[in-house]
């Protein structure tokens, strides 16, 4: 399979403590690009010692954390100009109102009990710059 | 809401969660990528047993209510060989280890052989799942009085204040919420503290910086005097 990916040091976090459902998200990742270097964190502090350049092209944040949850989070990265740019997936099992989370940089709510692996694929291909070139061949 | 009604709710939230991951998992399958298959078929197979063991737990609070189980001498180290053995390939999957410590010369306990191994299974399943990675945990038994003490040290987020407070105090009558270990309900320690009530034997926690250690004081059985 033949994979291109216009910026190679491209980064996706993924921040969820339950490392099985992390993984979850990674293998659906790479499906889009294996050169994408995806980085897996189980709470929000060490997410935030490692927004250093370059930054996370998009970040996939459950909400429920050990210790500051993910609005903590949220509201953290959204006081900086850099990180507040930074387009947020939410993957909860809790039921949130999208409209009221724009301002924090939410593009989208994947709810754990019904989201399938071709919408974390849809958000990886439109927020990154990465491409499975396979099918346009 | 009644104490009753709140731990059904915890439950139900308890076991949903595993629910959610299996049907991740089952959607990672890929029919085209074999070794996968058999990758995510095992972790399937993995989160299935151990929600299938929570809900089993659940059903002997129940029980214990109808007198269905009896105390009787048990060998302690073979319930902890038991349980390691039971978790070794799940501590190994997520690249963390178990190290048994054994110290005690009383070897029987009074105790139920299930529900000791359904405590110590929930220490190290807990141990699992809130241990940092590479960490090695350890099973530890050693004499403490008249009793036995089986204690398992994980080394990763600490048990918060409040949280140890209510354990130590004995006054978890019902799952609580902890929020710093947010998948948890408490629900495994709960059930715990009811396994131990019946027995007589004693639960407790110790918080280290580093970490936290749950353990069981059990009962010595007179019997262990004859060998």
């Amino acid at each position: 399979m033949t994979t291109s990916l216009k910026n190679s040091k491209e980064r996706i976090f993924i921040i969820d403590d339950d490392e099985l459902f992390a993984e979850c998200i990674k293998n659906s990742v790479k499906k889009v690009s294996k050169n994408l270097k995806v980085d897996i964190f189980k709470n929000a502090i060490d997410a935030m010692n490692a927004l250093e350049a370059p930054l996370p092209s998009l970040i996939f944040l459950d909400v429920l954390l050990p210790g500051p949850d993910g609005f903590t989070f949220l509201n953290e990265i959204s006081s900086y100009p850099d990180t507040s740019k930074i387009p947020i997936i939410l993957v909860t099992s809790l039921r949130l109102v999208e409209f009221n989370l724009k301002l924090y940089g939410i593009r989208a709510i994947l709810n754990k009990e019904e989201m399938k692996p071709e919408e974390v694929k849809l958000y990886v291909e439109r927020y990154t710059n990465a491409c499975n070139c396979s099918q346009a061949h | 809401m009644d104490l009753e009604v709140n731990g059904i709710l915890v439950a139900a939230h308890e076991l949903k969660a595993p629910l959610v991951l299996m049907r991740q998992l089952a959607l990672c399958l890929d029919p085209n990528d074999p070794k996968e298959v058999e990758k995510y078929q095992k972790k399937i197979v993995s989160v299935s047993e151990r929600t299938l063991k929570q809900v089993s737990d659940l059903a002997k609070i129940a029980r214990l209510e109808e007198g269905l189980f009896e105390t009787e001498p048990v060998a302690v180290r073979n319930v902890c060989d038991e349980v390691e053995r039971e978790l070794e390939n799940l501590f190994l999957s997520n690249s963390k280890k178990l190290e048994r410590a054994y110290s005690n010369r009383s070897r029987l306990v009074v105790a139920n052989h299930d529900l000791l191994f359904s405590i110590i299974y929930n220490f190290c399943s807990n141990a699992v799942k809130y241990s940092s990675s590479e960490s090695t945990s350890r099973l530890i038994i050693k004499d403490k009085n008249q009793s036995v003490r089986v204690l398992v040290r994980d080394y990763g987020p600490s048990l918060p204040a409040n949280v140890y407070r209510e354990f130590t105090s004995g006054s978890l009558r019902a799952p609580v919420d902890i929020s710093f270990r947010p998948d948890s309900s408490g629900l495994g320690l709960f059930i715990a503290s009811k396994f131990a009530d019946f027995m007589h034997a004693r639960l407790g926690a110790i918080r280290h910086r580093d970490g936290t250690s749950f353990f069981v004081d059990l009962p010595v059985s007179r019997q262990a005097r004859l060998f």
